[in-house]
């Protein structure tokens, strides 16, 4: 047993072989073949300190090593819940209960202080040792916390919340000994000292030492439908459990209950929200509404030389080359929607709007209640908080597994051959992995152990070469990434960063391996995708071999792959271009002609087809993306909410009403017309051999061009060293 | 459309059906006892080839309705609209024997003469009027938003000023100026009066003239000559204020150039277009009669 060339370590755990990354803690290799290791200190969210000792295991060393810090060694036989390991952390447990003021006031309140937990579970009613209490006793300065250091176990996850979490910096260690403990901004009362009452500290805390005092009430909504929602019955809710009743307290009435009748809409596709929605009782139709087919211009004229008539195509009429197999359309929820019925149903125990809720995306579908409907809207506070909680994530990947997993998979072209068997036995090997905003997912040159699909978010993949970082593309809900350094058994050829709340199912290198095996055709595509991504990346990094000029970088002209270039000295500013992408798009331009000049051209407001395509990034459904030529479209299905024409930095996408026929909702079986915002943006008119404005330029002004081509002779040739590797 | 090397192939061509028409005309106004006669079988052949030639031309206007229809490049019918619109005047002279004959065939080749100058005047504009704009006017906007351009930058002029009078505020500017917004300076009331006095009498009014006036901002020389004077009657600290209202006043100076540069480029369309269907038209009746009668 070694470490192999891919960079995995091998090790015996519980007497069970395991691979995993070089650099892997051996809680975090335990926890992945789901053996728990208690814990005190250490939490996900936030780097592993080893204070507690609670996760200590035997690695047939001189002593006991704590699991949450040491990194896993080729070899290595760990042994997690020995008679001798259990009989060292009861002893621990006893030591810490010793100093512990018990019940202490969080167990008093909700009854969960995670150290009183952990004595009952091992039967200790009494400690051995004697006490030593700090002497400091308690402080109530502060107006919403109240700070008991008797009842401090330091731990340290308070520390780590307030600076790590928080970036607030006030609280911190101070002392040594029998005197240590934990204090704010230089031994002042909490109070007096620089705390803003965030609460993170509260909420870290496993014990009484940071309590609610209850002093402001958070409200979701006022009315007759917002039904607040006790503490103590929160607590019964099987996913709330293990949720500090401390933050529930304090956050009482950020979660409530709201109760929908038969067919009341839950929220509209577009708006803009911040709250999430967890299904109690009762079914949900989720839905977006008709897809609206490419524009498309009609072939027949109106009248005698009169304009010709465009209109939104029929999906059939319209279908894109890349097009051959089934799509599905990513939204806000558990499921995907499939393209030609885009329809899918939430029961219970679904949790949906959760990137409106963490990252303020707008709503991407609308929701109406099938049957009568009980659920839980929850603020971002609180979500965050449940997606930080063990029962909960639990529940909801159980639920991901058994009704998501299937379609969220298939929903990717290369997986779709997968077989239901083959999905079944991923089921319980998956993992679903948080990552917060500018959060690395994967580093460039760590060994690959992992393939990552994306189910929430935005991921930024990015390459470090000589010049710099560079953007090579951004990825979001079904996309994939990790698939290069697992095929090629290498390490990680680019790094991933998480853009906004990203959670990504992340599948291991050893299923994903089997699935390569059992699958030969699944990896040829795969291979394929590679190849394209790989072409892509080398065209990118060509670019790096000139040198542009100044006028050429600042104008962004350097990302642009194509640029729409009028030439101002053949253009008689007839506006023939203007009218010929009006014509081929339903009336509506797509360009304008204005904008900076270079050299003597105009760079006419028209997509640029950039390389760095940051319209992509926040589209709550995927409508705005890539083909496989770098060309960037808006699927029919986009829903209007502008998002990309915000983010567009050349103000080259634009936001239009189109008249469309919807379900009439008053009138079952019936139509009504109805205006839908639309996102447009220059096709390139991919159905003809030219865009129309080029084609229809009378004077031979209008260009359709890569600009580092064209511009070539404008441009400095770099020298030989300059090529990127 | 830039008459340029890319035309040598139209060149080549017309010049060979020029001489090839000439020749056959020569030939056969030599060799016909009673002259030349459109109504002749060769003085027809050269009126049908004529009257085809002017078609063509006058389906560009059809061509450019229908700009997503593929029916060969705008640009390719605008070659042959330029070279195929000025032979058929050779074509149609050669089918009249030069001769203007009746009062319906005199309108017609009065027509044609005045339909083909005016094209070629038009060439000859949007051959070297693009450059021009383009050297020129280097702020240059959509035509149709020149109006829209024009009150944006009299809001802007009209905050800046009242920022440096104090009858306005900095917020005020920044909203009508948006980006451009430059830190503006307040003075005293006895000392702006020479710049608040300025704008109401020299610059507001010049700002809202549509460009048909002379005035003395209009001339980039005089304008700026008399920016220097002004500037001569303020604080230091106005300067930037001075300078900010100095661009906005030249911003005017290229909008009127635009706009006067527009109506060259595309005025004598106005000229051009309806002669060319009455052209097409009388061209029809003339057939007509001409075959019937």
């Amino acid at each position: 047993m070694s470490t192999s060339a891919s960079g995995l370590v091998e090790l015996t755990i519980d007497g069970n072989k395991v691979s995993v990354a070089a650099g892997t803690t051996v809680f975090d290799a335990a926890r992945m073949q789901g053996i728990p290791i208690p814990t005190l200190c250490h939490q996900q969210n936030e780097t592993p300190v080893g204070v507690c000792r609670m996760c200590v295991v035997d690695v047939n060393a001189r002593v006991f090593t704590a699991s949450c810090v040491r990194p896993v060694e080729a070899g290595m036989v760990v042994n997690t819940n020995s008679e001798k390991v259990q009989r060292a952390r009861r002893t621990l447990v006893e030591l810490l209960m010793a100093d512990h003021p018990s019940p202490c006031t969080r167990e008093q309140h909700s009854g969960d202080c995670e150290l009183e937990a952990m004595a009952r579970r091992d039967h200790l009613t009494r400690s051995r040792f004697a006490p030593h209490r700090t002497g400091r006793a308690k402080d109530s300065s502060s107006p919403s916390i109240a700070v008991d250091f008797d009842s401090c176990i330091l731990c340290d996850r308070c520390v780590r919340g307030c600076g790590e979490i928080r970036n607030h910096f006030v609280l911190a260690r101070m002392g040594k000994g029998t005197g240590a403990g934990i204090a704010f901004d230089d031994q002042r009362a909490m109070g007096e000292s620089s705390c803003v009452s965030c609460g993170e500290c509260m909420v870290s805390c496993p014990t009484g030492a940071l309590t609610n005092k209850v002093f402001t009430h958070t409200a979701l909504g006022v009315g007759p439908t917002y039904e607040p929602v006790p503490v103590e019955e929160l607590r019964q809710l099987p996913f709330f459990r293990g949720v500090s009743g401390t933050f529930l307290s304090l956050n009482r009435g950020a979660v409530v209950r709201r109760q929908f009748k038969r067919g009341e809409i839950i929220c509209r596709e577009g708006e803009y929200g911040s709250t999430a929605f967890y299904i109690l009782e009762g079914k949900a139709r989720v839905s977006i509404s008709n897809p609206m087919a490419h524009v498309k211009t009609k072939g027949v004229v109106k009248k005698f030389l009169g304009k010709l008539s465009s209109k939104l195509a029929q999906r059939q009429q319209d279908q894109r080359d890349e097009e051959t197999y089934k799509r599905w359309i990513p939204i806000d929820a558990p499921v995907d929607l499939d393209y030609d019925s885009p329809v899918a149903e939430l029961n219970p125990g679904d949790l949906f709007g959760e990137m409106t809720c963490m990252s303020l995306y707008p709503r991407s579908a609308t929701v109406r209640a099938e049957t009568d409907c009980t659920m839980l809207e929850m603020l971002r506070n609180v979500l965050d908080i449940m997606q930080r909680n063990k029962n909960f994530r639990a529940q909801l990947e159980k639920s991901y597994r058994q009704r998501a997993l299937d379609s969220h998979l298939r929903a990717v072209p290369v997986f779709a051959e997968l077989t239901d068997e083959f999905i079944g036995s991923l089921r319980e090997n998956v993992e679903l992995v948080r990552y917060s905003p500018g959060q690395v997912i994967c580093r460039q040159g760590e060994p690959a152990d992992s393939f990552y699909l994306i189910r929430i978010g935005f991921v930024k993949v990015t390459q470090t070469h000589l010049g710099g970082e560079m953007v090579m593309a951004y990825l979001s809900r079904s996309e994939y990434f990790g698939e290069t350094g697992l095929l090629r058994e290498d390490v990680r050829t680019a790094t991933c960063t998480a853009l906004d709340h990203v959670e990504v199912v992340r599948i291991g290198a050893s299923d994903f391996k089997r699935m390569l095996a059992e699958f030969p055709q699944v990896r040829g595509k795969l291979e394929v995708v590679e190849q394209e991504r790989m072409e892509m990346n080398r065209a990118r990094l060509a670019v790096l071999q000139n040198v542009p000029l100044d006028d050429f970088l600042t104008q962004g002209l350097m990302e642009a792959q194509s640029l729409l270039l009028l030439d101002l000295t053949s253009c008689t500013r007839c506006d023939a271009c203007v009218r010929a992408c009006a014509d081929a798009h339903d009336g509506v331009t797509r360009l304008v002609r204005e904008g900076l000049r270079f050299d003597h051209y105009l760079v006419a407001t028209s997509c640029r087809q950039c390389l760095d395509p940051l319209c992509m990034v926040g589209c709550p459904v995927g409508s705005i993306r890539r083909r496989n030529s770098l060309e960037v479209i808006i699927e029919d299905w986009c829903i209007g909410c502008g998002l990309c024409a915000e983010n567009c930095p050349y103000g080259n996408i634009n936001i239009h009403p189109f008249h469309v026929m919807v379900d009439d909702l008053t009138s079952p079986g019936h139509k009504k017309a109805m205006l839908k915002q639309k996102a447009t943006s220059c096709d390139l008119c991919t159905e003809y051999a030219e865009p129309s404005c080029v084609y229809a330029c009378p004077h031979d002004a209008a260009h359709r061009v890569d600009p580092r081509k064209f511009f070539a002779g404008l441009l400095k040739p770099a020298a030989a060293t300059d090529k990127a590797p | 459309m830039r008459i340029d090397r890319t035309h040598r192939k139209w060149l080549a061509a017309s010049l060979i059906v020029l001489g090839v028409a000439t020749a056959v005309y020569l030939f056969y106004a030599a060799h016909s006892p009673a002259g030349s006669s459109g109504g002749s079988p060769i003085g027809l052949a050269f009126g049908m080839i004529g009257s085809s030639f002017m078609l063509f031309a006058g389906l560009l206007a059809a061509r450019k309705k229908l700009p997503v229809w593929r029916l060969g490049r705008a640009q390719s019918w605008m070659r042959g609209h330029l070279w195929l619109g000025l032979l058929s005047l050779p074509m149609i002279l050669f089918h009249g024997g030069f001769r203007f004959g009746g009062l319906l065939t005199s309108m017609l080749m009065i027509l044609l003469i005045i339909v083909v100058a005016s094209g070629l005047f038009g060439a000859a504009l949007q051959h070297y009027m693009p450059n021009v704009m383009t050297a020129e006017v280097t702020k240059e906007t959509i035509f149709e938003q020149i109006g829209h351009v024009r009150e944006g930058m009299i809001a802007e002029a009209d905050a800046i000023i009242a920022t440096v009078t104090g009858s306005g505020n900095a917020e005020d500017l920044k909203t009508a100026a948006g980006s451009a917004a430059v830190e503006t300076v307040a003075l005293t009331e006895e000392a702006a009066m020479p710049l608040s006095r300025f704008y109401v009498r020299e610059m507001r009014p010049f700002l809202q003239s549509n460009g048909t006036d002379n005035h003395a901002l209009a001339d980039a020389g005089t304008a700026h000559a008399v920016f220097v004077k002004l500037r001569t009657l303020l604080s230091p600290e106005a300067y930037d204020t001075v300078k900010k209202l100095e661009e906005i006043c030249d911003e005017q100076r290229q909008l009127r150039r635009q706009a006067r540069l527009h109506h060259w480029l595309h005025g004598w369309l106005m000229l051009h277009i309806p002669l060319s269907f009455a052209l097409l038209l009388l061209g029809c009746v003339h057939a007509v009669m001409a075959l019937r009668y």
